[in-house]
């Protein structure tokens, strides 16, 4: 295992948390830097997620005064959270949303999270890289789009963002090889019917890739194996940004303001340039003044937040001069399925995220579709199980048979590179939420291409658990992540930011987070985001020099 | 800790929904709970209390709404797990998921509406009220609501489905009793598992003892239809001397 004490040295997160079997340092919140809304901070970041977090600490340390804004809490892992299915409710985005289109993607705990920390405080643990056939799907495969900066320019910030989470797992044959910080954790009943099956076929597969401690990384213990890893991490093990990057941005003085909504970013139509943002807490609407501003919100709600800020000069919304805000929102086609053996597998022991094949990621020229999918263990918990169960149609006495059957079960989960499509997107409803704002509604259906690629992957899934001995398969179709909405382009008509997340229209107005991927791969989007982050951040602090209002 | 006291049904002695044997003798996950975190212990503690009173649902509502979820979690006995009453309170807090799908009102319209017409269906094929059909009638009935393709009462049967089965399954499989039914071993901090692997059990939990019955799985399903189906036909006779096609009769005839 490779020494990280050298990670400290740019990023001290690890070490500021305590090392006295608590999990969060009051005092460092205590102690926080609190800027006034009269004061005009460098920068407002907009939502404490994967992206919003890790660009605050970068710019904090460069001595850059940051306020971030959460709608949510600014959770205690030890009071916070439970070990607990329904009793970790709170952790998602549950605010009024309209899922519509043909295919409508099904929110909240599936894919949206909420306070500071983000989605990841949920994330199954999963942080491949994208491979870097990603950055050219268009011009390789004549579908989805080209990104204007290439896998290369995005792998330093891959290797620094993996050694500050710190990822585990094997060396990784797949995209570009490469290895990892941390050795890959053993595996429980579930990951060893997926090496099996696997072996049995031929497929290769890898034990990780998962941002969960294996040793102690700082004052961060090793994982526990205690299998809650989407109820947030009681044990400060699996990375999210509360632990991995807000510590240190507070130690550097960012001011992270918590339960705090923003409503509309600000812009002078005349000057053409952000202001602040205008934000509800406590029932109050106020407003920060900000040099610049950095929409953090996500594939959903940084549209929404968007279009919510339209003023004169930009009547369809901010940066929408193209009518590209909210377009090309990608979620990946999920099929799961689930496998029934005379063993007993009891999925619910150890981590969800364990083994992984890669093996199906590029465009095979054999088939009929272009691009892949990715296949990993995933563990459904007893309501997440039933319903899988209850998707086969049954209830009442059947199934409740099913469920008795629970710990005989292994479950593996695919990731499909869905495409993106100019219609699946995100507008705003008639509906309002409490602060009287419209909501966003949500429109998905699949292509032809993305269909053949769900039934592909749920076939392959298939072959495996029966390779591996199953003697019944059953298969759920569900989504998974989210991705697009604002996604950065080579040119100011193809998309919302440029190459450094700088809004093609607005020079002080940044994205930073997942809507900006304008391809999503086969990989879990949270590395990417994080990675894409450290590079933008690191591209204001060079461009400084010249003033970091300069345009 | 007073798990003594919130150990109910203490009663009866049973700690899995409707006292009924598990597949994993000896086996109670709140046993356990000395070995879990406080913050942990105070949620799933509070699903073994008194639910507190009906907030949300109306008489009515609540009539239909108890009847159905015991049919989509097969409650016939007590003691049962109060799920209408632990959805009453998700919506009366708002707990809902938030989003909604675009062709049904939000959550708690959606299961008022649903539940209205499901009583609407019981009045036209039977002539009573939801919660006063026999319980092979009200299988029947909620069976005609899976069973539906697109409209049904200006509501998308299947979306609403997906609702009713999203809601029961979660108040119900989050109940200690439904893990202890299933072999679950529950909440896991700080002690966390030492034993990963296929059958690899740790010294608290327990195996399932049905690997001694060589049926296999599917004909067990099976076992448990044919008995659905036989006790249904026994209750029908019982009250209506024409069998059961008669009953089957008026249902089609209303479609």
């Amino acid at each position: 295992m490779s020494s990280l004490t050298h990670v400290r040295r740019r990023n001290s997160s690890a070490w500021l948390i305590p090392n006295d079997g608590t999990r969060t340092n009051h005092q460092l919140r205590r102690d926080m830097r609190r800027f006034d809304d009269t004061d005009e901070v460098d920068l407002v970041v907009v939502g404490c997620g994967a992206g919003g977090s890790v660009l605050m600490q970068r710019l904090a340390r460069a001595g850059w005064r940051v306020v971030g804004f959460d709608a949510g809490p600014f959770w205690d892992p030890d009071d916070d959270w439970v070990s607990d299915e329904a009793g970790s409710h709170d952790l998602y985005w549950t605010d009024p949303r309209v899922t519509a289109g043909e295919n409508p993607v099904v929110l909240g705990s599936n894919n949206s999270g909420r306070g500071v920390g983000g989605s990841m405080v949920h994330f199954a643990g999963y942080a491949p890289r994208l491979h870097p056939s990603d950055f050219s799907t268009y011009s390789n495969d004549g579908v989805g789009a080209d990104w204007p900066i290439s896998y290369r320019e995005l792998a330093p910030y891959y290797q620094l963002i993996e050694e500050e989470l710190p990822v585990a797992g094997e060396d990784w044959p797949w995209g570009e090889p490469h290895s990892y910080p941390h050795q890959a954790h053993p595996i429980s009943g579930n990951g060893m019917v997926f090496q099996r099956g696997a072996l049995e076929l031929g497929i290769p597969v890898r034990v990780g890739p998962v941002a969960i401690t294996n040793g102690r990384f700082g004052n961060r213990p090793h994982c526990i194996y205690r299998g809650f890893c989407l109820q947030g991490c009681k044990v400060n093990a699996k990375a999210s940004p509360l632990i991995t990057h807000v510590p240190d941005a507070l130690a550097h003085g960012a001011e992270i303001r918590a339960k705090a909504m923003v409503s509309a970013v600000v812009v002078d139509d005349d000057s053409g340039r952000v202001t602040g943002v205008r934000y509800f807490q406590g029932g109050v609407e106020r407003f920060q003044r900000a040099a610049m501003v950095a929409v953090c919100g996500y594939a959903i709600e940084t549209p929404r937040l968007l279009l919510n800020s339209a003023t004169k000069r930009w009547p369809q919304g901010l940066a929408n001069d193209h009518d590209q805000v909210g377009r090309y929102v990608m979620v990946q086609g999920a099929p799961q399925a689930a496998g029934r053996f005379d063993d007993e597998i009891r999925m619910y022991k150890a981590p969800p995220p364990e083994v992984t094949t890669e093996a199906f990621y590029e465009t095979d020229p054999t088939k009929p579709y272009q691009r892949g999918f990715s296949i990993q263990t995933v563990s459904p918990l007893p309501i997440t199980w039933a319903e899988h169960v209850a998707a086969q149609g049954h209830w009442g006495p059947v199934l409740r048979e099913y469920m008795r059957d629970y710990v005989h079960w292994a479950t593996l989960g695919a990731l499909c590179e869905l495409l993106p499509l100019a219609e699946n997107r995100v507008t705003l409803d008639e509906e309002a939420d409490r602060y009287g704002l419209p909501v966003a509604r949500f429109t998905y259906s699949y292509c032809d291409n993305d269909n053949q690629l769900i039934d592909a992957a749920r076939q392959r899934q298939r072959e495996i658990l029966e390779a591996a001995g199953a003697t019944e398969v059953i298969v759920i179709d569900r989504t998974a992540h989210l991705v697009g909405g604002a996604r950065m382009s080579a040119t100011p008509e193809a998309g919302v930011v440029d190459r450094d997340l700088r809004s093609w229209s607005i020079p002080n107005l940044y994205l930073v987070d997942g809507s900006v991927l304008p391809t999503q791969g086969s990989a879990n989007p949270a590395l990417t985001i994080m990675a894409l982050a450290a590079r933008a951040a690191d591209r204001l602090i060079t461009g400084q020099r010249g003033g970091i209002t300069a345009q | 800790m007073g798990r003594g006291i919130l150990r109910r049904p203490a009663e009866s002695g049973a700690n899995t929904p409707g006292g009924l044997p598990s597949r994993f003798p000896g086996f109670d996950v709140l046993a356990e709970v000395d070995h879990w975190d406080a913050a942990t212990v105070g949620t799933v503690l509070s699903r073994l209390t008194q639910p507190p009173a009906l907030r949300f649902f109306s008489p009515d509502e609540e009539a239909v709404g108890r009847a159905l979820f015991d049919q989509i979690l097969d409650q016939r006995a007590e003691p049962k797990i109060p799920i209408l009453d632990m959805v009453d309170a998700r919506l009366a807090e708002g707990q809902t998921d938030g989003w909604h799908y675009a062709d049904l009102p939000e959550d708690g319209e959606a299961f008022k509406r649903s539940f209205a017409a499901l009583d609407e269906d019981a009045v036209d094929a039977y002539g009573v009220r939801f919660a006063s059909l026999p319980w092979y009638d009200q299988t029947d009935l909620v069976q005609t609501v899976q069973d539906r393709d697109g409209d049904w009462h200006g509501l998308a049967a299947g979306d609403i489905w997906d609702l009713w089965s999203r809601y029961a399954c979660t108040a119900f499989y989050s109940h200690p009793w439904a893990w202890n039914e299933i072999g679950f071993g529950g909440p896991a901090y700080p002690r966390g598992y030492k034993n990963l692997g296929i059958n690899a059990l740790e010294p608290w939990e327990a195996a399932d003892q049905s690997d001694q019955d060589p049926v296999g799985r599917g004909e067990e399903i099976e076992q448990a239809r044919r008995r659905h189906a036989e006790a249904r036909t026994r209750e029908l006779r019982s009250k209506d001397p024409t069998g059961p096609d008669g009953v089957g009769d008026r249902l089609s005839s209303d479609k």
